[in-house]
Order: C-alpha cells, then sequence, then structure tokens
C-alpha cells in the first residue's frame, strides 16, 4: 500500500527512516527527488545533476538522525543539494548558462504606445480542473514545462508548486530577488502562452 | 501612463504583491479601464492556479525506486 505523505508528520517519518523503514525510503524518495533534481539542473546543469542528487540524498540519509526539525525537511534537503551543486560547480570551475532560450512576448502585439493591438478574450474554460481535463493540453503544459531553461523551472517549481517564500528560494538558487522574480515571471508567461494557444483552437 | 504592454511585465509582481504602491495603483486604474488587461490577469492567473494542480514534472533519468532501495540498503549497512 502506498503512503499518503499527509497521513504521516514529518517526525514520523524521520522515526521510520532511522529505523530502515522501506516503505519510508520510498516516500521520501518520490516526494522530494523531482524538487531535489530541479534545484540541482538549475545550479550545476543537466550533466552533473543526476550525481549530485545521488549525494545529496546519502549525505542527508546519514545526516538524518542529526535532523532537529529547525526547518521542514523539504527545505533541509534543498539546502543539502543546493550545497552541493554549489560546490561541484566550483569544482568544475565553469559557468553555466542555464537562463537560455527566453522570447518575450513579441512586441508586434502592442502599437508604440504600448497598447493591445488584438482583443484578447477571457479562456472559455478557466478553472484549473477544466483546463487540466484536456489531456493533450497536460501534455502540451509538461512538455512546454520541461523545455523551460532549468533556472525557470527550479524557480516554478518551487515557489508556485512547493509554496516556497521567495527568500528561500533565492538563498537556494544562490540568485538576487530581482532575478528570481524574473524567473518567475518568464516561466509563467511561457505556460501562459503554452495555455493559451490551445483555447485558440 | 501605464500601458498593456506594462501589464505584461509586471503581472507576476502584481499577483504576487510585490509593487511599490504607486505601480500598483497604476496598475489597478489601467485594469479599471481595459478588458483585454483583465482578461490577460484573470487567464496568468488561472495559469498559475493549473501549474499548482497539474504540477508538471522534471523529465527524469533515474529510478526513483531503485534509488530509494538503495538508500535504504545503505542505511542498513550503517546500523
Amino acid at each position: 500500500m502506498k503512503i499518503n505523505s499527509n497521513d504521516m508528520d514529518e517526525k514520523t517519518l524521520i522515526t521510520k527512516l532511522i529505523k530502515g523503514d522501506e516503505s519510508a525510503f520510498e516516500l521520501i524518495v518520490s516526494n522530494y527527488h523531482n524538487l531535489m533534481l530541479s534545484v540541482a539542473r538549475a545550479i550545476v546543469g543537466e550533466a552533473f545533476a543526476d550525481e549530485v542528487v545521488q549525494d545529496a540524498w546519502i549525505s542527508a540519509i546519514k545526516a538524518l538522525p542529526k535532523f532537529e526539525g529547525r526547518s521542514s525537511l523539504k527545505t533541509w534537503l534543498l539546502h543539502i543539494v543546493s550545497n552541493g551543486a554549489k560546490s561541484r560547480v566550483r569544482r568544475e570551475n565553469r559557468m553555466v548558462s542555464l537562463d537560455d532560450g527566453w522570447q518575450s512576448i513579441s512586441s508586434d502585439k502592442f502599437d508604440n504606445a504600448g497598447h493591445r493591438l488584438d482583443d484578447v478574450l477571457s479562456w472559455d474554460e478557466a478553472t484549473p480542473e477544466a483546463l487540466l481535463a484536456n489531456e493533450q493540453l497536460q501534455a502540451a503544459i509538461e512538455k512546454t514545462f520541461q523545455e523551460l531553461p532549468p533556472l525557470q523551472r527550479a524557480a516554478l517549481t518551487m515557489y508556485d508548486m512547493e509554496g516556497l517564500k521567495m527568500e528561500e528560494v533565492c538563498n537556494i538558487l544562490d540568485i538576487s530577488a530581482s532575478n528570481a522574480r524574473v524567473l518567475l515571471h518568464r516561466a509563467r508567461t511561457g505556460l501562459h502562452q503554452c495555455i493559451d494557444k490551445f483555447q485558440d483552437k | 501612463m501605464i500601458q498593456c504592454k506594462d501589464l505584461t511585465e509586471e503581472v507576476s509582481d502584481y499577483l504576487d504583491g510585490d509593487l511599490p504602491l504607486r505601480k500598483r495603483m497604476g496598475l489597478f486604474f489601467h485594469l479599471l479601464i481595459c478588458r483585454c488587461c483583465r482578461n490577460y490577469l484573470q487567464q496568468f492567473r488561472s495559469t498559475i492556479k493549473a501549474v499548482k494542480v497539474f504540477r508538471p514534472k522534471e523529465k527524469e533519468s533515474v529510478d526513483t525506486k531503485a534509488l530509494a532501495q538503495k538508500l535504504h540498503a545503505l542505511n542498513c549497512k550503517d546500523d
């Protein structure tokens, strides 16, 4: 049986992990692996990310008995992976450009004064449930998301999906607040354009 | 004077409440008179909600179940 994360608080989960409960290991990995991978890719790039995340998991599991619960387990794990990724970047001594490929909304949508030329209509089916009932759209959202630059994906994942505070996002990615806001806005704009295309059909 | 283009650039900060009052008021008044931008704002809000509900994932390259087993084995060995 699959254990739902809501059914188990963090303390119980950690106790189970330390005791070596196999299902607890499956739960923690399925809950946080994707998020850790997103952060690692944003900092160190695709090539080293898997290795960095695996190392982070191993250090985290070893350090679990010392986890004091001063932050959430999620934030704690993210700091471990972020530190690992940053030191990997230093070791590889390379600059990774992880925010290429941004296309702003084309300026031909506006006149010289910045007024819209086209009408913007409201979406017919605008609730998340309605949007996501469309499987093709769901696949398109996933594809668009995966093609976003890694820093944009990480900012969106942490802020919009995981509900981390902006300050945490900046700490973890080691970027300024204004930079984080730009990344978040670009990611959202990319996904908005993807959904909007479906509404035209 | 706020224009439609400004709204498309500031819409995230507007929704997240991260703008100075003056800018916020400017956008607010623009939204009162511009239906297109009201629709755009609503679409943007729906986009954020949809992402929150759908939670698109990273492309994975490792088997997470195998990783969990590996960590479990490692933990047992240390005991």
